[in-house]
This record gives structure tokens, sequence and C-alpha cells, in this order.
């Protein structure tokens, strides 16, 4: 790998979450593609992370509000007919 | 000539039941990781959403409501119920070699499979461990899927810096979800 190369991989690294999260202008995502096609150990890197992500975003998600305050945040909204919208 | 009237009443309210509360598990989630417990959650749910009502006729149709919202849950939150910021260190990410767990695991398990034994629980006891900023910034886009422009309006801080914390918020929860599966078991290697 050359020195060059090596700066690439860091540049392209530091913004990697923006490449997954889908954040790029069309253009730098273009260039990260590029940089890809040609570098493995960036393609695993980026592959590893977006395993990552995926496990976040399926862990993290499950929890609903409960019942009780779904009831008394409704109770709340009919209580307060009378002052709401001019307020 | 007509005078041009604004919504009634009940028009405001059939518009808020119609686009904010099927918001309310959104608000919900992220007032369960901003306050830490069940109880301020369901009071900092509550007060959000009736904030929100009352400020309903200010929301600008056709913008982001789930956003919206948030930004009220975040404003109350940091007015009425942060008592003191939890500090935290910060991950330097200057040199590329050392950032990413993968570096430590790309030989013994390069696709990341032992973060799916790792359970719920301790993920979301991993995030709440986190430094505020960093905590804020993981939960809006890893828990609610906000956009950077979305977070950025949230938080009020530039996109760029919303770039920077989410780095190193996934860096650092990554970090410790790696030292947790060390620890047991899921996977072998020395901790740093």
């Amino acid at each position: 790998m050359t020195a060059a190369n090596e700066t690439d991989c860091h540049a392209i690294a530091m913004r990697l979450y923006e490449y997954l999260d889908r954040e790029m202008t069309r253009e730098d995502e273009a260039a990260v593609r590029a940089h890809l096609a040609d570098c493995r150990g960036c393609v695993s890197l980026f592959n590893f992370e977006g395993a990552y992500l995926k496990f976040l975003s399926a862990r993290a998600n499950a929890r609903n509000a409960p019942d009780h305050l779904r009831k008394r945040i409704f109770e709340q909204l009919l209580c307060n007919e009378d002052e709401s919208a001019s307020a | 000539m007509r005078v041009k009237r604004g919504p009634t009443k009940d028009e405001l309210r059939g518009a808020f039941e119609a686009e904010a509360l099927p918001q309310l598990d959104a608000v919900y989630r992220v007032a369960l990781r901003l306050s830490g417990n069940e109880a301020q959650a369901d009071d900092l749910t509550q007060e959000t959403m009736l904030r929100a009502f009352r400020a309903w006729h200010q929301f600008k149709s056709g913008t982001n409501v789930r956003a919206w919202l948030l930004t009220i849950l975040r404003n109350t939150f940091i007015n009425e119920y942060r008592r003191t910021r939890r500090a935290g260190v910060s991950v330097e990410v200057s040199d590329v070699e050392e950032f990413s767990v993968f570096s430590d695991v790309q030989d013994a398990d390069p696709e990341g499979d032992f973060f799916n034994r790792i359970v719920d629980d301790e993920v979301l006891r991993a995030i709440d461990s986190l430094p505020d900023e960093f905590r804020e910034a993981v939960v809006l886009s890893d828990i609610e899927d906000l956009s950077y422009a979305e977070i950025a309006k949230v938080l009020d801080v530039p996109i760029g810096t919303v770039k920077s914390r989410l780095f190193r918020a996934r860096q650092a929860l990554q970090r410790q979800l790696y030292e947790y599966a060390l620890e047991m078991g899921y996977i072998k290697g020395e901790p740093r």
C-alpha cells in the first residue's frame, strides 16, 4: 500500500458513517465507492461497521409508551380543550 | 371582503390527534433514554405532549412533526429535569488504525457476529452510560432514525457537530459493547 493510499483510507474511514447513513453528496459518495472498489481493507471495515449499525437499530428500538401513559395523555388533552390553541 | 379565519379549536385538535399523537411512542422512547427512569419518562412525555398541544398552532404543517416534538422534549428535559450533566470520556479518533473495534476483531470475527449475542437490555444500558452529548446523538439517529439535518435541528447545533458527535458516540458505544462481549466470552481477545 502506498503512502497516498493510506491517507485516502484514513480520510474515507473518518466519513464511513456519513456513507453508511446515506448522508453524502452524490459526488462524495461516488468517490467513496470508487475507493472501495480498489481497497479490500476498507471494504472489510465498512462491512463490519454496517453490521454494527444494523445491529444497533434492531436492538434499540423495541419499546413503546405504556398504556397507562397513553390513557393519561388522552384524558389530559380532553380536559385541556378550553385553554388550548389560543394560548 | 371576507376575513380569513384561522383554524378552529376543533380543527387544531383534530390535526394534533392525527399528526402528533402517533409520535407518542417515539417521544416516550427518547424520554426514557434521556431521563434514565420510567417514572420520569412518563412525566416528561406527558409534559412534552401537553406543551406541544398548546403550541400546536405554531407547528408548520408539512415539516417533520417528530423532530418538532423531540425538540420540545429535549428543551423540557434540559430546563426542568436535568440536574447535572453526565460527563464522560470522549474518544479521540486521530488514528484510523485504532479507532474501530474492527482492528481488534478482524481475524477472529471480521463480520461482527459477536454483536448479535448481546441482548437488548445490555445495549440500552450501554447507551444510557454514554455522556449526554453522545447519548442524544445515538438515540436520535439509531433509535429514532432521524436524518443529520433533523438531529441538528433538535440539538440546535451545526450539521458538522452532529457528524463528529455521532462518529465519536458510535465508536465509544462500540468499544463498550465489545468489552462487554469479551467479558461474557462472546468473543476471545484482550481488552485494551
